[in-house]
């Protein structure tokens, strides 16, 4: 009855189990990655033939001020909300580990529950808050006295950077607060029991123990981060269009724009291939640094 | 167990096999044969919302005249039907059959070969329609669309501010009083600093440039010449830009986002004007202010200058268009022309529809000259009917929505980085030149 054929499936099916995935994979992103490196070098606008450019697209590429002005735009959105995002997410965590909190799953829940909420919703009801003439963000702060004139949270490019970036932040710190109470949950109990008969308080337990554990958690948050502020589309998309002045225009929105409104398809390609460089390099250098 | 993990793997597959060839059953589908045997033809029509409604004022009509042709509407944003169906159109396919596109946006389609060639067809109505919407529909001397209606623009004002403001107040009066956009001006810092209302509403930043390109087209001017030259640059349009930024300096717009929710209600209390298309009439009784019936009122378009030729301008319309790669080329002008080649259905979307056709068999009609109430009893669609005739004949041309694009850059550098506006529109107008489609 365990014959050869019992020890064939037995190898063959953790194989067989994951083969959807992989077929899928291959069809969907591995074909579309390696057609969209050839296209990045042609000129293409989706109806023509192709017309073979080289490298032209790229040198084009190294020119365009607005795409180094797109991964400039995403650094300070990256900078405007990531250090405090991991920061919120990490106290939460903390406070949400501690054996003795009464209604954690409600907590988490809430605080999770932004993340689940369809985008262009949350874009909707930003833009409704933040709006220059009567947002409510706008009157309280008026009211309040906080501010003599509205801001123009969505028109001048310091603010829309930051009405973006909160948002984001909104958005992603229960994410990285689930992430973090993961990898809180993994720390050895009897780390912080020796500790505390060795004399240890509480703050030193978290420098030395909490932390040092959790650099692993760090990295894996900090490089989905990096990742998602740079390749950032519905939020400024719906929010902003990528304004003022392109202050909120991402990579990624750049490329829609340049894909499937100017069809120029082989540009469009040229930065996807670019952008998946820079992101290639950019999680290598996080690997650098966050290295054990 | 063994069993069940290749059904497991069967349905992945399946799952994966027939999303890839989603579209194939989907077509085939379309066609089925009805009770008399003749073949029976769902066309696929993609139109947004206020469009669909106008639309629905025929369907009875047409489904009498045509049972054997199903029509389903696809309902999309205005852009995300352009949008979509340009990246449809790349990937070859056939659906939808008939779209509705604007002007604004009809000559890029043109431009990229997507739509199908209905020169014969639309024949019988070339001299039926405005003049000044066939340019956009051509290309080489073959048209590919079917006007459907047009945007004269006029002054609507409110009456009531403007009495309050001590101004006169009926259409004759408030038409002899700005009668070019400099008595405009005078008028905006009258009513700003008796009323505190603004005179209208546009953004700093976030500008769709309609106002603008209105101001250029009543003049004359466009982004372009008639060879194709990006003419931004010149001394004519550059003083409309110092025009508009006086305005905004001075404190006489109320600043928000055109189509934003802080525009729509701006709209209701907070402007005096709108120099905008005769669509406005909807916008303003259907979803701005139905309840202020009389309180608003039409004059006619202020000019630049008095002896301009022209006293109009023409903002936004649209039109209908067949998919190239439509399976049923036939069915689908048989509702174009349905709709928009008959005077009664015509009629329908303009005076119940709010579309004002740019059809102009109806302009005589009687159903077509009826006082408005929500206007005060105004006859409006005789002044957008006088409007249309007085509108310099120029296209949007396929560049256009890429020069809308950054030119609302160039207001932002103006406002924001308080650049001259002249330097903007230097800027402005080298950058077109980078990403003209040659």
């Amino acid at each position: 009855m365990f014959g050869r054929r019992w020890q064939f499936q037995y190898k063959a099916a953790p194989y067989v189990l994951i083969l959807p995935f992989f077929l899928s994979f291959f069809l969907f992103s591995f074909i579309p990655l390696i057609f969209s490196f050839y296209t990045s070098m042609t000129r293409w606008n989706g109806f023509e033939d192709r017309e073979f450019v080289g490298l032209m697209n790229f040198q084009r590429l190294l020119a365009d001020q607005l795409f180094w002005k797109t991964l400039w735009n995403s650094v300070i959105i990256f900078v405007l909300h990531v250090p405090l995002m991991l920061f919120l997410a990490l106290t939460l965590a903390v406070l949400l580990n501690r054996p003795l909190m009464r209604a954690k799953g409600f907590y988490r829940t809430s605080i999770f529950l932004p993340n689940v909420i369809n985008v262009v919703a949350i874009v909707f009801v930003f833009s409704l808050l933040f709006n220059k003439q009567d947002g409510l963000v706008n009157t309280l702060l008026l009211s309040a006295g906080f501010i003599q004139e509205p801001i123009g949270w969505l028109e001048t490019e310091f603010w829309s950077r930051v009405s973006v970036a909160l948002m984001v932040l909104y958005r992603w710190t229960g994410y990285n607060m689930i992430l973090f109470l993961a990898g809180l949950q993994t720390i050895p109990r009897e780390l912080y029991e020796s500790a505390y008969v060795d004399g240890a308080n509480g703050v030193q337990a978290f420098w030395r123990i909490t932390l040092p554990n959790m650099r692993r958690i760090f990295l894996f948050c900090s490089v989905l981060s990096t990742i998602g502020t740079f390749a950032l589309f519905t939020e400024p998309y719906v929010l902003t269009n990528g304004g003022p002045l392109y202050a909120t225009m991402t990579p990624i929105l750049y490329l829609y724009q340049e894909a499937f409104m100017n069809l120029s398809f082989g540009y469009a390609s040229a930065i996807a291939v670019a952008f998946f460089f820079i992101m290639m390099l950019l999680t290598i250098l996080q690997l650098r640094v966050f290295k054990d | 167990m063994k069993r069940k993990i290749i059904l497991l793997v069967l349905l992945a597959l399946m799952l994966i096999i027939s999303a890839c060839s989603g579209d194939g059953s989907k077509s085939t589908s379309n066609q089925r044969t009805n009770g008399e045997g003749r073949e029976k033809v769902k066309i696929i029509v993609w139109v947004w919302d206020s469009a669909k409604t106008a639309l629905d004022l025929n369907m009875e009509a047409f489904e009498k005249e045509y049972p054997h042709i199903e029509v389903e509407y696809q309902i999309n944003g205005t852009d995300d039907v352009f949008n979509k169906f340009l990246v449809a159109s790349t990937s070859g396919d056939a659906v939808p059959d008939v779209i509705a596109v604007q002007s604004s946006q009809l000559s890029r389609l043109v431009e990229v070969g997507s739509l199908l060639d209905i020169t014969d067809r639309v024949e019988p109505y070339r001299d039926k329609m405005n003049a000044f919407k066939w340019p956009d529909t051509e290309k080489d001397g073959r048209i590919y669309a079917m006007p459907w209606d047009s945007g004269p623009v006029v002054m609507f004002y409110r009456k009531d501010i403007f009495e309050q403001a001590g101004l006169p107040s009926e259409p004759h009066e408030v038409g002899e009083l700005i009668q070019t956009f400099e008595d405009y001006y005078e008028a905006a810092k009258i009513i700003k600093e008796k009323t505190g209302v603004y005179m209208y509403s546009d953004s700093q930043t976030a500008s769709n440039n309609r106002f603008f390109e209105t101001i250029m087209w009543q003049r004359g001017l466009w982004y372009f010449d008639e060879e194709g030259n990006v003419t931004l640059n010149t001394p004519e349009v550059v003083e409309i830009g110092e025009y508009l930024k006086k305005f905004m300096e001075e404190g006489l717009v109320y600043d928000a986002e055109p189509w934003s929710d802080s525009w729509l209600n701006g709209l209701k209390d907070n402007v005096a004007t709108i120099v905008g298309a005769s669509w406005f009439d909807g916008v303003l009784s259907g979803q701005v202010a139905p309840d202020y019936a009389g309180k608003w009122a039409v004059a006619k378009m202020p000019k630049w200058s008095l002896d301009d030729p022209y006293s109009s301008a023409n903002d936004g319309g649209s039109n209908m268009a067949i998919n190239k790669n439509s399976k049923y080329p036939e069915e689908a002008w048989a509702f174009v022309e349905f709709m928009l080649g008959r005077a009664e259905s015509q009629l329908n979307m303009t005076v119940d529809g709010g579309l004002f056709a740019s059809y102009e068999p109806i302009y005589e009609d009687e159903r077509f000259q009826q006082p408005s109430e929500y206007f005060g009893g105004q006859d409006i669609r005789s002044i957008f009917a006088e409007a249309v005739t007085e509108i310099y004949p120029q296209s949007y041309t396929a560049n256009f929505p890429m020069a809308n694009q950054i030119m609302t850059n160039a207001f932002a550098k103006v406002f924001l980085n308080n650049v001259s506006v002249e330097q903007a529109f230097a800027e402005a107008e080298q950058e077109i030149k980078d990403k003209l489609i040659q």
